[in-house]
Protein backbone atom coordinates (compact mmCIF):
# COMPACT_ATOMS: atom_id res chain seq x y z
CA UNK A 1 0.00 0.00 0.00
CA UNK A 2 1.33 3.44 -0.91
CA UNK A 3 1.60 6.11 1.75
CA UNK A 4 0.18 8.65 -0.69
CA UNK A 5 -1.51 7.81 -3.97
CA UNK A 6 -2.74 10.49 -6.33
CA UNK A 7 -4.68 9.55 -9.44
CA UNK A 8 -5.78 11.91 -12.23
CA UNK A 9 -6.11 14.80 -9.79
CA UNK A 10 -7.57 17.93 -11.36
CA UNK A 11 -8.55 21.10 -9.58
CA UNK A 12 -10.20 24.03 -11.32
CA UNK A 13 -11.03 27.45 -9.94
CA UNK A 14 -13.46 28.78 -12.54
CA UNK A 15 -11.54 29.02 -15.80
CA UNK A 16 -8.18 28.47 -14.08
CA UNK A 17 -6.84 24.92 -13.96
CA UNK A 18 -4.68 24.80 -10.84
CA UNK A 19 -3.95 21.06 -11.11
CA UNK A 20 -4.17 19.23 -14.40
CA UNK A 21 -4.43 15.43 -14.30
CA UNK A 22 -1.70 14.96 -11.70
CA UNK A 23 -0.61 11.37 -10.97
CA UNK A 24 2.02 10.15 -8.52
CA UNK A 25 2.50 7.90 -5.54
CA UNK A 26 4.75 8.08 -2.50
CA UNK A 27 6.02 4.94 -0.80
CA UNK A 28 5.91 4.35 2.94
CA UNK A 29 9.04 5.86 4.53
CA UNK A 30 9.94 7.84 1.42
CA UNK A 31 10.97 11.50 1.51
CA UNK A 32 9.27 13.13 -1.42
CA UNK A 33 10.05 16.66 -2.57
CA UNK A 34 7.44 18.71 -4.40
CA UNK A 35 9.03 21.62 -6.24
CA UNK A 36 7.65 24.32 -8.46
CA UNK A 37 7.60 28.06 -9.01
CA UNK A 38 5.09 30.26 -7.17
CA UNK A 39 1.56 29.54 -8.39
CA UNK A 40 2.55 26.19 -9.90
CA UNK A 41 0.03 24.22 -7.80
CA UNK A 42 2.10 23.09 -4.79
CA UNK A 43 -0.19 24.51 -2.12
CA UNK A 44 -3.30 23.40 -4.00
CA UNK A 45 -1.87 19.87 -4.05
CA UNK A 46 -1.23 19.91 -0.30
CA UNK A 47 -4.69 21.37 0.42
CA UNK A 48 -6.24 18.61 -1.68
CA UNK A 49 -4.14 15.83 -0.15
CA UNK A 50 -5.05 17.01 3.35
CA UNK A 51 -8.76 17.24 2.54
CA UNK A 52 -9.06 20.99 3.05
CA UNK A 53 -10.04 21.42 -0.58
CA UNK A 54 -11.93 18.96 -2.78
CA UNK A 55 -10.59 18.07 -6.22
CA UNK A 56 -12.67 18.81 -9.31
CA UNK A 57 -11.92 15.25 -10.45
CA UNK A 58 -9.54 12.44 -9.60
CA UNK A 59 -8.72 10.82 -6.29
CA UNK A 60 -6.11 10.96 -3.56
CA UNK A 61 -5.60 8.50 -0.73
CA UNK A 62 -3.43 8.33 2.38
CA UNK A 63 -2.48 4.78 3.42
CA UNK A 64 -5.45 3.50 1.40
CA UNK A 65 -7.98 5.92 2.91
CA UNK A 66 -9.64 8.04 0.24
CA UNK A 67 -9.27 11.66 1.36
CA UNK A 68 -12.79 12.55 0.22
CA UNK A 69 -14.71 9.46 1.29
CA UNK A 70 -12.73 8.47 4.39
CA UNK A 71 -11.42 11.89 5.35
CA UNK A 72 -11.10 11.46 9.09
CA UNK A 73 -9.21 8.14 8.92
CA UNK A 74 -6.89 9.61 6.28
CA UNK A 75 -6.19 12.70 8.39
CA UNK A 76 -5.60 10.72 11.55
CA UNK A 77 -2.26 9.48 10.22
CA UNK A 78 -1.13 12.91 8.98
CA UNK A 79 0.92 15.70 10.45
CA UNK A 80 0.47 19.00 8.66
CA UNK A 81 2.89 21.91 8.82
CA UNK A 82 1.60 24.73 6.65
CA UNK A 83 3.72 27.41 5.02
CA UNK A 84 2.47 30.02 7.50
CA UNK A 85 3.35 29.44 11.14
CA UNK A 86 -0.29 29.11 12.15
CA UNK A 87 -0.03 29.03 15.92
CA UNK A 88 -2.53 30.72 18.23
CA UNK A 89 -0.82 33.92 19.34
CA UNK A 90 -3.05 34.34 22.39
CA UNK A 91 -2.31 30.85 23.69
CA UNK A 92 0.91 29.79 25.38
CA UNK A 93 3.23 27.30 23.69
CA UNK A 94 1.91 24.65 26.08
CA UNK A 95 -1.75 25.49 25.36
CA UNK A 96 -1.04 25.36 21.62
CA UNK A 97 0.45 21.89 21.98
CA UNK A 98 -2.40 20.57 24.13
CA UNK A 99 -5.02 22.04 21.77
CA UNK A 100 -3.36 20.37 18.81
CA UNK A 101 -3.22 17.07 20.73
CA UNK A 102 -6.93 17.35 21.53
CA UNK A 103 -7.81 18.02 17.87
CA UNK A 104 -5.86 14.88 16.89
CA UNK A 105 -7.45 12.75 19.64
CA UNK A 106 -4.16 12.06 21.41
CA UNK A 107 -5.02 10.11 24.54
CA UNK A 108 -5.41 12.25 27.64
CA UNK A 109 -2.79 10.27 29.61
CA UNK A 110 -0.04 10.83 27.03
CA UNK A 111 -0.91 14.35 25.84
CA UNK A 112 1.21 16.17 28.38
CA UNK A 113 4.10 13.74 28.06
CA UNK A 114 4.12 14.20 24.27
CA UNK A 115 3.84 17.99 24.55
CA UNK A 116 6.77 18.07 26.96
CA UNK A 117 8.87 15.78 24.74
CA UNK A 118 8.29 17.86 21.60
CA UNK A 119 8.76 21.25 23.27
CA UNK A 120 12.03 19.95 24.68
CA UNK A 121 13.13 18.64 21.27
CA UNK A 122 12.46 22.03 19.70
CA UNK A 123 14.15 23.87 22.57
CA UNK A 124 10.89 25.55 23.60
CA UNK A 125 10.17 23.91 26.95
CA UNK A 126 11.59 26.81 28.96
CA UNK A 127 9.21 29.13 27.09
CA UNK A 128 6.16 26.87 27.47
CA UNK A 129 4.21 29.35 29.58
CA UNK A 130 4.86 32.27 27.20
CA UNK A 131 2.17 33.33 24.77
CA UNK A 132 3.14 32.71 21.15
CA UNK A 133 2.66 36.36 20.13
CA UNK A 134 5.96 37.15 21.82
CA UNK A 135 7.83 34.50 19.84
CA UNK A 136 10.25 35.24 17.00
CA UNK A 137 9.62 33.87 13.51
CA UNK A 138 11.98 30.95 14.19
CA UNK A 139 10.34 30.06 17.52
CA UNK A 140 6.86 30.16 15.96
CA UNK A 141 8.07 27.90 13.15
CA UNK A 142 9.48 25.42 15.65
CA UNK A 143 6.20 25.46 17.60
CA UNK A 144 4.22 24.92 14.36
CA UNK A 145 6.28 21.86 13.52
CA UNK A 146 6.04 20.55 17.08
CA UNK A 147 2.23 20.87 16.84
CA UNK A 148 2.31 18.94 13.56
CA UNK A 149 4.11 16.03 15.25
CA UNK A 150 1.92 15.72 18.33
CA UNK A 151 -0.03 12.72 16.96
CA UNK A 152 3.08 10.75 15.86
CA UNK A 153 2.09 11.07 12.18
CA UNK A 154 2.95 8.35 9.69
CA UNK A 155 3.01 10.91 6.91
CA UNK A 156 4.16 14.47 7.43
CA UNK A 157 3.27 17.30 5.07
CA UNK A 158 5.88 20.03 5.34
CA UNK A 159 5.25 23.23 3.41
CA UNK A 160 8.41 25.36 3.25
CA UNK A 161 9.64 24.27 6.69
CA UNK A 162 12.85 26.29 6.84
CA UNK A 163 12.10 29.29 4.67
CA UNK A 164 13.67 32.51 5.98
CA UNK A 165 14.64 31.19 9.41
CA UNK A 166 17.57 31.89 11.72
CA UNK A 167 20.47 29.45 11.77
CA UNK A 168 19.55 27.85 15.11
CA UNK A 169 15.94 27.18 14.11
CA UNK A 170 17.11 25.85 10.74
CA UNK A 171 19.51 23.43 12.41
CA UNK A 172 16.95 22.17 14.92
CA UNK A 173 14.27 21.70 12.26
CA UNK A 174 16.61 19.91 9.82
CA UNK A 175 17.83 17.65 12.61
CA UNK A 176 14.24 16.75 13.57
CA UNK A 177 13.27 16.09 9.94
CA UNK A 178 16.32 13.87 9.46
CA UNK A 179 15.38 11.99 12.64
CA UNK A 180 11.82 11.47 11.38
CA UNK A 181 13.13 10.16 8.07
CA UNK A 182 15.31 7.66 9.91
CA UNK A 183 12.29 6.59 11.97
CA UNK A 184 10.48 5.73 8.73
CA UNK A 185 8.01 8.62 8.65
CA UNK A 186 6.88 9.44 5.12
CA UNK A 187 7.70 13.09 4.41
CA UNK A 188 6.02 15.17 1.72
CA UNK A 189 8.10 18.32 1.42
CA UNK A 190 7.47 21.43 -0.61
CA UNK A 191 10.32 23.89 -0.64
CA UNK A 192 11.89 26.70 -2.61
CA UNK A 193 15.24 25.55 -1.30
CA UNK A 194 16.17 23.17 -4.10
CA UNK A 195 19.45 22.23 -2.45
CA UNK A 196 17.51 21.18 0.65
CA UNK A 197 15.33 18.91 -1.51
CA UNK A 198 18.42 17.57 -3.26
CA UNK A 199 20.01 16.70 0.07
CA UNK A 200 17.11 14.96 1.83
CA UNK A 201 14.62 13.72 -0.77
CA UNK A 202 14.52 10.21 -2.19
CA UNK A 203 12.51 11.52 -5.12
CA UNK A 204 11.28 14.89 -6.26
CA UNK A 205 8.41 15.96 -8.45
CA UNK A 206 8.56 19.22 -10.36
CA UNK A 207 5.22 20.84 -11.03
CA UNK A 208 4.68 23.76 -13.38
CA UNK A 209 1.40 25.46 -14.26
CA UNK A 210 -0.55 22.65 -12.61
CA UNK A 211 1.12 19.86 -14.59
CA UNK A 212 3.82 17.49 -13.39
CA UNK A 213 6.91 18.18 -15.48
CA UNK A 214 9.10 15.44 -13.99
CA UNK A 215 9.21 12.97 -11.16
CA UNK A 216 12.30 10.96 -10.26
CA UNK A 217 15.29 10.67 -7.93
CA UNK A 218 17.38 13.88 -7.90
CA UNK A 219 20.45 12.19 -9.39
CA UNK A 220 18.46 10.60 -12.21
CA UNK A 221 16.82 13.93 -12.98
CA UNK A 222 20.24 15.56 -13.23
CA UNK A 223 21.34 12.93 -15.75
CA UNK A 224 18.48 13.91 -18.04
CA UNK A 225 20.14 17.27 -18.66
CA UNK A 226 23.82 16.42 -18.93
CA UNK A 227 24.00 19.16 -21.59
CA UNK A 228 23.77 21.67 -18.74
CA UNK A 229 27.27 21.28 -17.30
CA UNK A 230 29.24 24.18 -15.99
CA UNK A 231 32.74 25.46 -15.27
CA UNK A 232 33.29 27.55 -12.16
CA UNK A 233 36.34 29.75 -12.45
CA UNK A 234 37.86 32.37 -10.19
CA UNK A 235 40.52 34.90 -11.29
CA UNK A 236 42.85 36.96 -9.12
CA UNK A 237 40.94 40.03 -10.26
CA UNK A 238 37.20 39.81 -10.87
CA UNK A 239 34.99 42.58 -12.23
CA UNK A 240 31.49 42.69 -13.65
CA UNK A 241 32.88 43.84 -17.02
CA UNK A 242 34.43 40.41 -17.47
CA UNK A 243 31.00 38.77 -17.43
CA UNK A 244 30.15 39.67 -21.03
CA UNK A 245 33.64 38.67 -22.14
CA UNK A 246 33.50 35.17 -20.61
CA UNK A 247 29.94 34.76 -21.86
CA UNK A 248 31.26 35.23 -25.40
CA UNK A 249 33.96 32.58 -25.07
CA UNK A 250 33.78 29.62 -27.41
CA UNK A 251 31.13 26.96 -26.49
CA UNK A 252 29.80 28.98 -23.52
CA UNK A 253 25.99 28.97 -23.54
CA UNK A 254 25.53 31.30 -20.61
CA UNK A 255 27.50 32.82 -17.77
CA UNK A 256 26.60 34.16 -14.35
CA UNK A 257 28.69 35.86 -11.69
CA UNK A 258 28.53 34.02 -8.37
CA UNK A 259 30.39 36.10 -5.80
CA UNK A 260 34.10 36.13 -6.72
CA UNK A 261 33.58 33.41 -9.34
CA UNK A 262 32.03 33.04 -12.78
CA UNK A 263 29.88 30.06 -13.64
CA UNK A 264 29.95 29.21 -17.35
CA UNK A 265 27.25 26.87 -18.70
CA UNK A 266 28.33 24.62 -21.53
CA UNK A 267 27.84 21.32 -23.28
CA UNK A 268 31.60 20.99 -23.84
CA UNK A 269 33.57 21.59 -20.62
CA UNK A 270 36.96 20.64 -22.14
CA UNK A 271 36.80 23.33 -24.85
CA UNK A 272 35.59 25.95 -22.37
CA UNK A 273 38.50 25.22 -20.00
CA UNK A 274 40.91 25.82 -22.89
CA UNK A 275 39.10 29.04 -23.80
CA UNK A 276 39.18 30.26 -20.20
CA UNK A 277 42.93 29.64 -19.89
CA UNK A 278 43.56 31.51 -23.19
CA UNK A 279 41.31 34.35 -22.03
CA UNK A 280 43.18 34.60 -18.70
CA UNK A 281 46.53 34.67 -20.48
CA UNK A 282 45.36 37.34 -22.91
CA UNK A 283 44.04 39.56 -20.05
CA UNK A 284 47.03 38.83 -17.78
CA UNK A 285 44.73 37.25 -15.19
CA UNK A 286 45.76 34.45 -12.87
CA UNK A 287 43.32 31.55 -12.48
CA UNK A 288 42.86 31.00 -8.71
CA UNK A 289 40.60 27.98 -9.10
CA UNK A 290 38.70 26.16 -11.81
CA UNK A 291 36.32 23.22 -11.50
CA UNK A 292 33.79 21.35 -13.57
CA UNK A 293 30.27 20.85 -12.20
CA UNK A 294 27.53 18.55 -13.39
CA UNK A 295 23.96 19.85 -13.62
CA UNK A 296 22.36 20.71 -10.28
CA UNK A 297 18.78 20.01 -9.30
CA UNK A 298 18.26 23.74 -9.69
CA UNK A 299 19.35 23.45 -13.32
CA UNK A 300 16.80 20.69 -13.83
CA UNK A 301 14.17 22.83 -12.15
CA UNK A 302 14.98 25.84 -14.32
CA UNK A 303 14.95 23.81 -17.50
CA UNK A 304 11.67 22.07 -16.74
CA UNK A 305 9.80 25.09 -15.46
CA UNK A 306 10.86 27.39 -18.27
CA UNK A 307 12.51 29.86 -15.91
CA UNK A 308 15.56 31.81 -17.03
CA UNK A 309 18.78 32.87 -15.29
CA UNK A 310 19.77 36.50 -15.53
CA UNK A 311 22.82 37.69 -13.65
CA UNK A 312 22.58 34.98 -11.04
CA UNK A 313 18.86 35.51 -10.46
CA UNK A 314 16.05 33.37 -11.80
CA UNK A 315 13.21 34.94 -13.74
CA UNK A 316 10.06 33.53 -15.20
CA UNK A 317 9.76 33.54 -18.96
CA UNK A 318 6.46 35.07 -20.03
CA UNK B 1 -26.70 -10.85 21.68
CA UNK B 2 -24.36 -8.76 19.55
CA UNK B 3 -21.78 -10.55 17.43
CA UNK B 4 -18.09 -9.66 17.91
CA UNK B 5 -18.15 -7.67 14.70
CA UNK B 6 -21.21 -5.71 15.80
CA UNK B 7 -19.62 -5.04 19.19
CA UNK B 8 -16.47 -3.74 17.52
CA UNK B 9 -18.53 -1.54 15.23
CA UNK B 10 -20.52 -0.18 18.19
CA UNK B 11 -17.30 0.47 20.14
CA UNK B 12 -15.74 2.22 17.16
CA UNK B 13 -18.85 4.37 16.87
CA UNK B 14 -18.67 5.35 20.55
CA UNK B 15 -14.96 6.15 20.25
CA UNK B 16 -15.66 8.31 17.20
CA UNK B 17 -18.48 10.21 18.95
CA UNK B 18 -16.32 10.74 22.01
CA UNK B 19 -13.47 12.06 19.80
CA UNK B 20 -15.82 14.44 18.01
CA UNK B 21 -17.29 15.80 21.26
CA UNK B 22 -13.88 16.22 22.82
CA UNK B 23 -12.51 18.04 19.75
CA UNK B 24 -15.60 20.30 19.57
CA UNK B 25 -15.14 21.14 23.25
CA UNK B 26 -11.43 21.87 22.66
CA UNK B 27 -12.41 24.34 19.90
CA UNK B 28 -14.92 26.02 22.23
CA UNK B 29 -12.36 26.35 25.03
CA UNK B 30 -9.79 27.73 22.62
CA UNK B 31 -12.30 30.41 21.57
CA UNK B 32 -13.09 31.24 25.20
CA UNK B 33 -9.44 31.81 26.08
CA UNK B 34 -8.66 33.64 22.86
CA UNK B 35 -11.66 35.78 21.97
CA UNK B 36 -13.99 36.43 24.92
CA UNK B 37 -12.24 39.63 25.91
CA UNK B 38 -11.40 40.95 22.45
CA UNK B 39 -12.53 44.61 22.24
CA UNK B 40 -14.74 44.17 19.18
CA UNK B 41 -16.57 41.29 20.84
CA UNK B 42 -17.16 43.34 23.99
CA UNK B 43 -18.52 46.22 21.88
CA UNK B 44 -20.70 44.05 19.67
CA UNK B 45 -21.80 41.53 22.28
CA UNK B 46 -22.25 43.66 25.40
CA UNK B 47 -22.29 47.40 24.76
CA UNK B 48 -24.35 47.26 21.57
CA UNK B 49 -27.41 45.54 23.12
CA UNK B 50 -27.21 47.71 26.25
CA UNK B 51 -27.26 50.97 24.29
CA UNK B 52 -29.85 49.63 21.88
CA UNK B 53 -32.04 48.77 24.85
CA UNK B 54 -31.52 52.12 26.57
CA UNK B 55 -32.41 53.93 23.35
CA UNK B 56 -35.84 52.30 23.40
CA UNK B 57 -36.39 52.03 27.15
CA UNK B 58 -35.67 55.66 28.07
CA UNK B 59 -38.82 57.65 27.69
CA UNK B 60 -41.01 54.59 27.58
CA UNK B 61 -43.59 54.86 30.33
CA UNK B 62 -43.17 51.37 31.76
CA UNK B 63 -41.75 50.04 35.02
CA UNK B 64 -38.07 49.11 34.42
CA UNK B 65 -38.64 45.58 35.70
CA UNK B 66 -41.08 44.82 32.88
CA UNK B 67 -38.37 45.60 30.32
CA UNK B 68 -35.95 42.99 31.67
CA UNK B 69 -37.24 40.06 29.49
CA UNK B 70 -36.68 42.16 26.35
CA UNK B 71 -33.20 43.14 27.51
CA UNK B 72 -32.35 39.48 28.12
CA UNK B 73 -33.64 38.55 24.65
CA UNK B 74 -31.58 41.13 22.75
CA UNK B 75 -28.53 40.47 24.92
CA UNK B 76 -28.77 36.82 23.92
CA UNK B 77 -29.17 37.80 20.26
CA UNK B 78 -26.15 40.11 20.12
CA UNK B 79 -23.74 38.32 22.44
CA UNK B 80 -24.33 34.81 21.08
CA UNK B 81 -23.93 35.86 17.46
CA UNK B 82 -20.82 38.00 18.01
CA UNK B 83 -18.06 35.49 18.77
CA UNK B 84 -17.69 33.53 15.51
CA UNK B 85 -18.10 36.49 13.10
CA UNK B 86 -15.05 37.94 14.85
CA UNK B 87 -13.00 34.82 15.54
CA UNK B 88 -13.36 32.97 12.23
CA UNK B 89 -12.31 35.80 9.85
CA UNK B 90 -9.34 36.49 12.15
CA UNK B 91 -8.42 32.79 12.08
CA UNK B 92 -8.70 32.77 8.30
CA UNK B 93 -6.30 35.70 8.13
CA UNK B 94 -3.67 34.12 10.38
CA UNK B 95 -4.31 30.66 8.82
CA UNK B 96 -5.20 28.95 12.11
CA UNK B 97 -8.61 28.13 10.61
CA UNK B 98 -6.80 25.77 8.20
CA UNK B 99 -5.65 23.90 11.30
CA UNK B 100 -9.29 23.23 12.21
CA UNK B 101 -10.30 22.40 8.64
CA UNK B 102 -7.50 19.84 8.28
CA UNK B 103 -7.98 18.17 11.67
CA UNK B 104 -9.42 14.64 11.86
CA UNK B 105 -12.86 15.87 12.91
CA UNK B 106 -16.11 16.25 11.01
CA UNK B 107 -17.28 19.64 9.81
CA UNK B 108 -20.35 19.16 12.04
CA UNK B 109 -18.10 19.08 15.11
CA UNK B 110 -16.31 22.19 13.93
CA UNK B 111 -19.60 24.08 13.46
CA UNK B 112 -20.94 22.73 16.76
CA UNK B 113 -17.75 23.57 18.69
CA UNK B 114 -17.68 27.10 17.32
CA UNK B 115 -21.36 27.55 18.20
CA UNK B 116 -20.86 26.31 21.77
CA UNK B 117 -18.34 29.07 22.50
CA UNK B 118 -20.88 31.72 21.41
CA UNK B 119 -23.58 29.94 23.43
CA UNK B 120 -21.59 29.91 26.68
CA UNK B 121 -20.47 33.51 26.25
CA UNK B 122 -24.06 34.58 25.70
CA UNK B 123 -25.39 32.64 28.68
CA UNK B 124 -22.82 34.32 30.91
CA UNK B 125 -23.54 37.81 29.58
CA UNK B 126 -27.34 37.38 29.72
CA UNK B 127 -27.07 36.62 33.44
CA UNK B 128 -26.22 40.30 33.99
CA UNK B 129 -29.69 41.72 33.09
CA UNK B 130 -31.22 38.74 34.86
CA UNK B 131 -29.40 39.56 38.11
CA UNK B 132 -29.95 43.32 37.67
CA UNK B 133 -33.69 42.65 37.32
CA UNK B 134 -33.80 40.57 40.48
CA UNK B 135 -31.51 42.73 42.63
CA UNK B 136 -32.44 46.26 41.51
CA UNK B 137 -36.06 45.94 40.43
CA UNK B 138 -37.20 42.90 42.41
CA UNK B 139 -38.39 41.31 39.17
CA UNK B 140 -39.99 37.97 39.90
CA UNK B 141 -39.69 34.91 37.71
CA UNK B 142 -42.80 32.73 37.46
CA UNK B 143 -41.25 29.75 35.67
CA UNK B 144 -37.54 29.34 36.34
CA UNK B 145 -37.16 26.16 34.28
CA UNK B 146 -38.88 27.80 31.30
CA UNK B 147 -36.47 30.74 31.59
CA UNK B 148 -33.41 28.47 31.62
CA UNK B 149 -34.68 26.50 28.61
CA UNK B 150 -35.63 29.69 26.73
CA UNK B 151 -32.25 31.32 27.38
CA UNK B 152 -30.30 28.19 26.45
CA UNK B 153 -32.18 27.56 23.20
CA UNK B 154 -32.15 31.22 22.16
CA UNK B 155 -28.42 31.52 22.92
CA UNK B 156 -27.56 28.39 20.98
CA UNK B 157 -29.79 29.39 18.08
CA UNK B 158 -28.08 32.79 17.67
CA UNK B 159 -24.61 31.33 18.29
CA UNK B 160 -25.29 29.03 15.33
CA UNK B 161 -26.54 32.01 13.30
CA UNK B 162 -23.21 33.77 14.01
CA UNK B 163 -21.28 30.66 12.98
CA UNK B 164 -23.38 30.48 9.80
CA UNK B 165 -22.58 34.07 8.79
CA UNK B 166 -18.91 33.53 9.60
CA UNK B 167 -18.84 30.86 6.86
CA UNK B 168 -18.63 33.69 4.33
CA UNK B 169 -15.08 33.33 3.02
CA UNK B 170 -13.53 36.60 4.08
CA UNK B 171 -10.65 37.59 6.33
CA UNK B 172 -12.38 40.88 7.15
CA UNK B 173 -14.40 40.94 10.40
CA UNK B 174 -16.27 44.07 9.26
CA UNK B 175 -17.68 42.34 6.19
CA UNK B 176 -19.25 39.54 8.24
CA UNK B 177 -20.52 41.94 10.91
CA UNK B 178 -22.15 44.18 8.28
CA UNK B 179 -23.99 41.24 6.75
CA UNK B 180 -24.99 39.93 10.16
CA UNK B 181 -26.32 43.32 11.29
CA UNK B 182 -28.59 43.55 8.25
CA UNK B 183 -30.35 40.53 9.76
CA UNK B 184 -29.91 41.16 13.49
CA UNK B 185 -31.19 44.74 13.61
CA UNK B 186 -34.51 44.17 11.81
CA UNK B 187 -35.13 41.15 14.05
CA UNK B 188 -35.38 43.43 17.09
CA UNK B 189 -38.26 45.38 15.56
CA UNK B 190 -40.33 42.50 14.26
CA UNK B 191 -39.95 40.02 17.11
CA UNK B 192 -41.99 41.67 19.84
CA UNK B 193 -39.02 42.80 21.93
CA UNK B 194 -39.97 46.47 22.11
CA UNK B 195 -43.33 46.55 20.34
CA UNK B 196 -45.78 43.70 21.03
CA UNK B 197 -46.34 41.61 17.91
CA UNK B 198 -50.11 42.25 18.16
CA UNK B 199 -49.41 45.98 17.67
CA UNK B 200 -47.30 45.76 14.52
CA UNK B 201 -48.81 45.75 10.99
CA UNK B 202 -50.12 42.43 9.64
CA UNK B 203 -47.21 42.00 7.23
CA UNK B 204 -44.87 42.45 10.19
CA UNK B 205 -46.80 39.82 12.14
CA UNK B 206 -46.31 37.34 9.31
CA UNK B 207 -42.58 38.12 9.06
CA UNK B 208 -42.32 37.73 12.86
CA UNK B 209 -43.19 34.06 12.48
CA UNK B 210 -39.91 33.54 10.61
CA UNK B 211 -37.79 35.18 13.32
CA UNK B 212 -36.24 32.92 15.97
CA UNK B 213 -36.13 35.93 18.30
CA UNK B 214 -39.95 35.95 18.30
CA UNK B 215 -40.03 32.55 19.97
CA UNK B 216 -37.09 33.19 22.29
CA UNK B 217 -38.55 36.49 23.46
CA UNK B 218 -42.04 34.95 23.77
CA UNK B 219 -40.80 32.15 26.03
CA UNK B 220 -38.70 34.49 28.17
CA UNK B 221 -41.78 36.70 28.61
CA UNK B 222 -43.75 33.59 29.57
CA UNK B 223 -41.12 32.70 32.18
CA UNK B 224 -41.49 36.17 33.75
CA UNK B 225 -45.20 36.88 33.36
CA UNK B 226 -46.85 33.52 32.81
CA UNK B 227 -48.46 34.80 29.61
CA UNK B 228 -47.26 34.40 26.03
CA UNK B 229 -48.33 34.62 22.40
CA UNK B 230 -47.49 31.00 21.62
CA UNK B 231 -47.44 28.00 23.90
CA UNK B 232 -44.00 27.34 25.47
CA UNK B 233 -43.92 23.94 23.77
CA UNK B 234 -44.34 25.57 20.38
CA UNK B 235 -41.63 28.13 21.24
CA UNK B 236 -39.26 25.25 22.09
CA UNK B 237 -40.10 23.34 18.91
CA UNK B 238 -39.69 26.47 16.76
CA UNK B 239 -36.29 27.28 18.32
CA UNK B 240 -35.12 23.68 17.85
CA UNK B 241 -36.17 23.81 14.18
CA UNK B 242 -34.24 27.07 13.68
CA UNK B 243 -31.16 25.54 15.37
CA UNK B 244 -31.27 22.50 13.11
CA UNK B 245 -31.74 24.63 9.98
CA UNK B 246 -28.89 26.99 10.94
CA UNK B 247 -26.55 24.09 11.81
CA UNK B 248 -27.35 22.35 8.53
CA UNK B 249 -26.94 25.49 6.40
CA UNK B 250 -23.73 26.45 8.25
CA UNK B 251 -22.28 22.98 7.57
CA UNK B 252 -23.19 23.23 3.88
CA UNK B 253 -21.72 26.72 3.56
CA UNK B 254 -18.40 25.79 5.20
CA UNK B 255 -18.18 22.81 2.89
CA UNK B 256 -19.03 24.84 -0.21
CA UNK B 257 -16.77 27.80 0.55
CA UNK B 258 -13.78 25.59 1.32
CA UNK B 259 -13.91 23.98 -2.07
Amino acid sequence: MHAIEVSHLTKKFGALTALNDVNFSVERGETFGFLGPNGAGKTTTIRTLTGISNPTSGTASIFGHDIQKDTIAARQSMGIVSETSNVYDDLTAWQNMIFSAELYHVRRDIREEKAKELLTTFDLYERRHDKAHGFSKGLKRRLTIAMGLVNNPQVLFLDEPTSGLDVQSNLIIREVITGLIHEGVTVFLTTHNIEEANMICDRVAIINKGTLAAIDAPERLKKTIQSVQSIVVSFDHVSLDQLDEVRNLSMVNDAVKEGDKFRLYTEDPATVIESVMEYAKARSLRVISISTLGPSLEDVFIKLTGLQRTGGLIHAID
Amino acid sequence: MLSTEEKERTNAWFVRISHEISAAWAISRKDMVTYYIKPNIIVSGILFPVFMFLAFAIGKNAPPGTLIPGLIAITLLFSASSIEPVSIPIERRVKTFDRLLSAPISLHSLVFGESVSGFLYSMGIACLPLVIGIVMFSTSIEHVLALIIAMALTAFCFATLGTLFAAYPTENVGEVMSMLNTVRLPLIFISGVFIPISQIPQIGQIIALFSPLTYGNDMISYAYTGTSLFSPVWDIVALLIFILIFQFVAHRLYKKFNE
